[in-house]
């Protein structure tokens, strides 16, 4: 980008492009709608090749959950002082992923950050397929998962309740409630826009589908009265979500008495972590999809420059966390937690904390200039970093805590299997098979959010605007 | 149905009634539906059970047929059962025999047998099949208490490849035959023999100390004038027989009561777990250690050519090489005689110079024991040390077992290659497999008329003989055998001969000529203790001994005879035994090759066990890969660095690589007998060694030797020990208030005391008015023998898991002994600063401690609170407890636990035993009726289980439940009886094996139990309590040093 400082430094709208109300309708409900026909003749492949490759490592994963299935936990390379591994590594993983969505959706909607609006609806779905993707591992983690249902306080004739002193069992409810807040939202989200793609839809049963999804929505303003209203409540719900997930999450090894897990600072580091993850994971996304889908325009250059400045302070967060918990092993000042320290600079994983710190320390400190903030490939490169670096920081935690013990006899090296991969990449094809199938059949911009952004940075200008096209039925807009 | 005659009942039309009333509503349909009701049709419908059913009479021939084939094809699916359902045969007592009460176990006294000598057992036996071995405390040898071997037998005695059938021919060809069969061809060719006075039938033997087999033998001595028998024990006590022949002028067996001495020498004598004493060793060892608290021990001096526990809980320890314990010896012979100690290499003269002086000032409390397998140069010089000492910790009988008084192997191969042999029995030896390399004995065998083997397995010899005749465990066999001090204990069978096989009587029966009886045969025999009548007889079946047939001590005097030592260079290989499969008989054992060895860790494998100095100078590391030639053959092993290893030793654990009679022991270790020559049995000179860095795995449960500077074993000389009073700092938070009188406590302690103020948990956290269990593990008595954990695993049904898995780390045992070496030297009994935090291995000469450690069930236990499922919980009497039937697998509880005991089945290990588990089991290799080594395979474990124990399935926790079902058990009797149990009714697995009783279990609560006293000993401790306050209900009481305070740096 060859423009000057002060051109960077000028206000740029949140939309950019001459727009209206019909351009946006028509920029995100049509690739939906019109799959032969508008959908970008140059993202077809692409979608062919991410989906088809998405779906063969889905594979991988009804393969790996099989055979687990049949043959135990053992096939993993858990052992005795490392209990848990890969599994609870990819499940705080994945959940961390998740929290970016939720903080987009709720919190920036409380506090009236307009931005938001262009990539709610994109984050929210991350979150949903991300915890659909870390759900996967509490349940088959456990031995024997057929009766994982025992977590859950169901009446039965023995009375026996599950034990409520176990994080793991808040681990049940805040992830449980986090999915059900978090899919009920995005469905409440999605209802006006479902209404605009049944009114523009063609084929009768596409518009049945759509009136259906739409629940009867015909934007009177009791409707959309309600809806408000609705959709705040949810958005207060989700709010204390994003905090209390991740802490709850981070209890599962604050509450323990493992070196390296009883550390007071981890539930802010781990919501920070958690934000930082997030926000990685929705530009890692949303910086090829906008490109692909010409959406240049509304998620515009400022808002990945936000998110890029979200994600520098959240990273500055967990790194002072690492920083943190270097020290405590030292204040500590006993064998076990300065073994654990030594353990972790130069033990045989050392290789994954100095990765660790390089991802999430040293990688993202290129954004503090403003210009880097613009520079796209450099962005999805960091963000690229931050993700596995995220994954190591949950490696360095969990594992190699647990490789090191109180009695030094217990000591013992960990080293994954094969399945321990399969099953993670089996992950990640899910969720990006879910993605890719959001990105094609779902409306995935917000649209009566950004005509609501339109109206308010242009006024009735966008609104008349659509006037010059009367063959499209008017929706959802105010 | 055309065919149909008969004509039909009236039946309703439902469907013209359903059109009747439809389209009717509410009183024209009601008035339709009385209508319809008051045809006879409906009331016929109605009174019928089964209305418009198919009439039987209505059913032609071939519908009748169709459905009676299908009735009978269905029935037939229950008959599956077996091939895709489980079989069950769950059959009761139609009348219940006398003594037997379902549910309830019969205890039966029998001896087990170990390299020839008997320790005597106490089986338990559930509805007819035994199930877990004691020691029989009547016996001298066990007294009680076990030994691994003992436990193990159990699983040799199930295991689904002993051998089952008859076999005729060599190696693959064979073919199952009949005991008769083979009767008839020896009997002919017996008789051949007969001409020349049986000069060409031979008995090879191991060593076997059974009265009626040596009777027997005697009886076909007299029968066969010009036959011999030879005997081949591969780590046997050739050496002691051979030196005290020298000495003495015939062979003599050396019996120890280490409880009479204050002053042990070992001269490469692993006495505290090898040989036939070693249980007898052990007992005595402690009883010498017990009053540490009081401030009186015994001091023990160990020289070793390689690293055993009986090293390891020496005072002051030299690792020297096998040609230098000669020089020791001499070494102490010198000092006793004129003063000064001779020079041996590796060792300062100072430290000889005082080790001596202590010894003969401890005088006839003082003894030097020679191990087994040092040279009879040894065992000469050392009968004269202790006659100068006039020890009373020894006496000596006549040599009884077959190994002082056979030919050896040599002569049998000898005359094999001179084709003199025409009739070769092989008994329980497997010379194929462990015969000297030099005598290429499987060449040999093959030039014998006619051979045959008996034997458990059909190994590698019983592969290479003509016929096979399988073995009876001890278990199924009526027999006799003496203890090393010569007392004879009844075999008692506990259950029919599983496969129908002679027992090793009838077998030598058959030699004899007759198919007998072994219960007629050894009332036979005449011992000394005479049983005669019935009476007598069922009290010598009830103790398990014969009264009075100890043998008489003798007395003898030792001839001046000088011995030269031949001063050895370059890399020695000093050959060993291995600590858990022996000779390589018990290598099929899966419990013995997956107990971890006490000093190396190591399970399933053997190693190059070098020094770290000599593994540098080999240039190799900790699992890499090192080849040994010697006498031209060469074997490649894993390289293990066992700090405390002397200097270029190199030792190597015989009995691994066995490649034939079991699925078990297959790709489990290296062979080393191939290096082992008859000129150089137990120590030779390597030809070459080349290290290179290929990865040899081994699979070790511990990796860490050192502490870190951590308290976690503690340990006192006993001259600090003495200097402390009272309760000490250790196990703050356990006492009540006001136990303390006040003004004996330090400054320090009263410092303790105001922490102890601040504790916010309450002194006693179960308010139950009953036992509170508790235990207590004393590591000044603990041998590192490991027969706790064998014992746990045979009462516990603790699977084994394999290599692969204990590689991963997934090792189920339930109690495990810590092997950490101190900052004490070994050979000075000086402390250094241990490290923090970093691994320095190994600090120069340290000394190993052990530590067992269970569950040691806290009362503030952490894996509790973190169960999600409330899978573990706490019981009212202070026990921690494992739910199986709750556990859902999350594994928190193990992450939480700080002593890491809990163990998770991560896949179904209970059932995967890797005998019915591989594919790839050879019918020809497992010969018999396991056609199918499957189902058959687990149909024979599943009668080893304990009836009592839950056997646990995949995917969950279990760990130590202080054996919950013998506390019920106790508590059920007492119960019965109306009274409180009383202190010691309730005994651990662990601690009923203990050969040393380290273990002590029972009511903390009752202050006059034995377990309330040794927690309150001044040793006592509470590991990682002040660190976490978990609060254990396990107190270890510490190690006490007892250091020569003139041998110092």
């Amino acid at each position: 980008m060859a423009e000057s400082k002060q051109k960077l430094m000028e206000f740029r709208p949140l939309i950019e492009g001459e727009q209206t109300f019909e351009s946006i309708d028509q920029k995100v409900a049509d690739l939906v709608l019109h799959q032969k026909g508008r959908y970008p003749v140059n993202l077809k492949s692409p979608w062919y090749i991410i989906m088809g490759t998405a779906i063969g490592i889905f594979h991988l994963l009804i393969l790996s959950v099989g055979w687990l299935l049949y043959q135990g936990i053992g096939i993993w390379g858990n052992n005795v002082p490392t209990a848990w591994a890969f599994d609870i590594i990819n499940f705080v993983w994945w959940i961390g992923i998740g929290h970016a969505g939720t903080l987009i959706s709720a919190i920036l909607l409380l506090m009236r950050q307009n931005w938001r609006n262009s990539i709610n609806r994109f984050a929210e779905a991350m979150t949903i397929f991300a915890v659909m993707c870390a759900g996967l591992y509490p349940l088959l983690h456990t031995g024997r998962p057929w009766v994982a249902y025992w977590l859950f306080p169901l009446p039965n004739i023995t009375g026996m309740w599950p034990n409520f002193r176990s994080p793991l069992m808040w681990d049940v409810f805040a992830v449980s409630t986090y999915f059900t807040v978090s899919a009920l939202f995005w469905f409440v989200g999605l209802i006006p826009d479902f209404a605009t793609m049944r009114d523009r839809a063609e084929k009768m049963w596409i518009r049945k589908l759509f009136g259906l999804l739409s629940m009867g929505w015909r934007g009177a303003s009791r409707h959309w009265h309600r809806y408000e209203q609705a959709y705040l409540l949810l958005a207060g719900l989700s709010t204390p979500l994003v905090l209390s997930v991740h802490t709850i999450v981070s209890y599962d090894f604050a509450v323990s008495i493992v070196p390296g897990w009883n550390v007071t600072v981890f539930p802010p580091y781990f919501v920070a972590g958690a934000v930082f993850a997030g926000f990685a994971m929705v530009l890692l996304l949303a910086i090829p999809v906008r490109k692909w889908f010409g959406w240049t325009e509304i998620i515009t250059d400022k808002h990945i420059d936000w998110m890029t400045k979200i994600m520098l302070a959240t990273g500055l967060i967990v790194f002072y966390g690492y920083i943190l918990e270097v020290f405590y092993g030292w204040y500590s000042g006993t064998s076990v937690e300065l073994k654990l320290l030594n353990f972790r600079f130069s033990g045989p994983y050392a290789w994954a904390y100095w990765s660790l710190i390089f991802c999430n320390g040293i990688a993202i400190q290129p954004l503090w200039s403003q210009k880097n903030r613009r520079k796209e490939g450099l962005i999805w490169v960091i963000c690229l970093l931050v993700s596995v670096g995220m994954w190591l920081e949950r490696f360095v935690i969990i594992p190699m805590s647990l490789m090191q013990n109180y009695l030094p006899s217990s000591d013992k090296n960990y080293y994954p299997t094969v399945w321990d991969f399969g099953m993670f990449l089996g992950t990640i094809g899910m969720f990006f098979m879910f993605m890719f199938l959001f990105l094609r059949f779902l409306p995935v911009i917000n649209i009566f959010e950004m005509k609501d952004l339109l109206y308010k940075t242009q006024g009735e200008k966008a609104a008349t605007a659509r006037e010059k096209k009367p063959a499209t039925a008017p929706s959802g807009g105010e | 149905m055309d065919s149909n005659n008969l004509p039909n009942p009236p039946q309703l039309d439902l469907d013209a009634v359903r059109e009747k009333l439809n389209g009717k509503t509410g009183r024209h349909y009601w008035r339709s539906l009385e209508e319809v009701a008051e045809t006879p049709e409906f009331q016929q419908w109605v009174d019928d059970e089964f209305p418009n059913r198919r009439s039987l009479v209505d059913m032609d021939r071939r519908v009748f047929l169709k459905f009676m084939g299908a009735s009978i094809a269905l029935a037939g699916l229950t008959g599956c059962r077996g091939y895709f359902l489980p079989e069950e045969k769950i059959v009761p007592y139609v009348k219940n025999p006398e003594e037997v009460t379902i549910g309830k176990p019969l205890y039966y006294a029998s001896t087990f047998v170990h390299a020839g000598y008997g320790h005597g057992v106490l089986v338990s036996q559930n509805e007819g099949r035994p199930t877990k071995i004691e020691g029989n405390p009547d016996h001298p040898s066990s007294k009680g208490t076990s030994s691994i071997f003992m436990q193990a037998a159990m699983l040799t005695m199930y295991d689904p490849d002993r051998s089952q059938e008859v076999m005729a021919g060599r190696g693959d060809d064979a073919t199952a035959d009949s005991y008769q069969a083979f009767f008839r061809e020896l009997k002919g060719k017996l008789k051949a023999t007969q001409a020349a006075q049986g000069a060409g039938f031979r008995v090879l033997v191991e060593s076997i100390t059974s009265p009626t087999i040596l009777e027997q033998l005697a009886e076909l001595k007299k029968a066969y004038p010009a036959m011999t028998v030879h005997a081949w024990e591969p780590f046997g006590r050739r050496n002691v027989y051979e030196g005290t022949r020298v000495a003495f002028g015939k062979p003599l067996n050396p019996i120890y009561d280490l409880s009479k001495a204050k002053v042990i020498v070992s001269l490469d004598a692993d006495f505290l777990a090898d040989g036939p004493g070693a249980l007898m060793n052990a007992r005595g060892f402690a009883a010498g250690r017990k009053a540490a608290s009081e401030g009186t021990m015994n001091r023990l001096y160990a020289f070793e050519s390689g690293a055993s526990i009986t090293g390891a809980v020496a005072d002051h320890r030299w690792g020297i090489r096998p040609s230098a314990i000669l020089d020791a010896a001499k070494s102490i012979l010198n000092g006793i005689e004129n003063g000064s100690a001779s020079p041996v290499q590796g060792v300062e003269q100072r430290h000889l110079q005082a080790m001596v002086k202590d010894l003969m000032a401890a005088g006839s409390a003082g003894v030097v024991v020679a191990g087994d397998y040092a040279d009879p140069e040894v065992h000469i010089v050392v009968a004269h040390i202790n006659e100068k000492l006039a020890s009373n910790a020894l006496s000596y009988t006549e040599a009884f077992d077959t190994e002082a008084t056979s030919a050896s192997i040599n002569d049998l191969v000898k005359a094999l290659n001179a084709n003199k042999v025409d009739v070769l029995a092989i008994v329980g030896s497997n010379p194929v497999f462990t015969a000297p390399s030099d005598l290429e004995f499987e060449k040999a065998l093959g030039k014998a008329k006619f051979s045959v083997h008996y034997g458990l397995y059909r190994d590698e010899t019983a592969r290479a003989c003509d016929w096979h005749v399988p073995a009876t465990s001890f278990l199924e066999e009526w027999g006799d055998a003496r203890a090393i001090d010569g007392t004879v204990s009844i075999i008692q069978p506990l259950i029919k001969p599983l496969y129908n096989n002679p027992t090793p009587v009838e077998f030598f029966g058959a030699l004899q000529g007759d198919l007998i009886n072994g219960h007629e045969r050894i009332r036979k025999t005449k011992y000394a203790g005479a049983v005669a009548d019935e009476n007598g007889w069922r009290k010598v079946l009830h103790d398990g001994v014969v009264p009075n047939t100890k043998l008489p001590v003798v007395k003898p005097t030792a001839q001046q005879i000088a011995v030269e030592s031949k001063p050895v260079t370059g890399i020695e290989i000093s050959f060993r035994p291995d600590p858990h499969i022996f000779d390589g008989r018990y290598a099929n054992n899966g419990w013995l090759q997956e107990l971890p060895r006490p000093m190396s860790k190591l399970t399933w494998d053997n190693a190059a066990i070098v020094s770290p100095k000599t593994a540098a100078e080999l240039g190799v590391k900790s699992e890499e890969s090192l080849t040994i030639t010697v006498g031209g053959n060469s074997a490649t092993l894993g390289v293990y660095v066992q700090p405390g290893q002397p200097d270029g030793v190199i030792t190597l654990h015989a009995g691994f690589g066995r490649t034939e009679g079991g699925t078990v022991q297959k790709n489990a270790g290296v062979d080393v007998y191939a290096l082992r020559s008859s000129k150089a049995l137990n120590h030779a000179v390597a030809e070459e060694t080349r290290g290179s860095s290929a990865v040899y795995a081994l699979a070790t449960t511990q990796i860490h030797h050192s502490m870190l500077g951590r308290d976690i074993v503690q340990w006192n000389t006993l001259a600090e020990l003495s200097g402390l009073t009272g309760e000490t700092a250790h196990g703050a938070g356990e006492h009540k208030e006001g136990e303390h009188k006040e003004g004996e406590h330090g400054a320090e302690e009263g410092h303790k005391r105001e922490l102890k103020d601040l504790n916010m948990y309450p002194d006693e956290i179960f308010e139950f008015e009953g036992p509170q269990w508790g235990m207590t593990i004393d590591m000044n008595l603990c041998i590192g023998c490991n027969a706790c954990a064998i014992a746990c695993q045979a009462e516990n049904n603790i699977p084994i898991v394999g290599k692969e898995q204990v590689k991963r780390g997934r090792e189920m045992h339930w109690i495990r002994i810590d092997r950490y070496y101190t900052s004490q030297n070994a050979v000075t009994g000086q402390r250094t600063e241990e490290p923090n935090n970093k691994e320095v291995d190994p600090i120069d000469n340290p000394m190993p401690v052990f530590q067992p450690i269970a569950c040691v069930h806290c009362e503030k236990a952490p894996c509790e609170p973190v169960c999600p499922v409330a899978a573990t919980v706490h019981s009212h009497d202070g026990l921690n407890q494992m739910v199986y039937n709750r556990c859902v697998g999350t594994r928190y509880c193990s992450n939480n636990c700080p002593y890491k005991v809990r163990r998770f089945n991560y896949l179904n290990y209970s059932d995967n035993q890797p005998q019915f588990s591989e594919a790839s089991v050879d019918i020809k290799q497992v010969p018999g009726p396991i056609k199918s080594p499957k189902t058959n395979g687990i149909q024979l474990l599943q009668m080893l289980v304990n009836p009592d124990v839950s056997v646990r399935g995949r995917g969950v926790m279990e760990k130590c439940t202080y054996c919950t079902q013998r506390i019920s058990g106790a508590r059920i009797e007492a119960k019965k009886l109306g009274r409180e149990l009383q202190d010691g009714e309730v005994v651990t697995a662990c601690q009923q094996a203990c050969p040393t009783q380290a273990i002590v279990f029972g009511n903390i609560r009752d202050k006059d139990s034995k377990v309330f006293k040794s927690r309150r000993d001044k040793r006592a401790y509470l590991l990682l309590n002040e660190e976490l306050q978990t609060r254990p209900r396990t107190s270890h009481l510490s190690k006490v040093m007892n250091p020569n305070p003139e041998i110092k740096a």
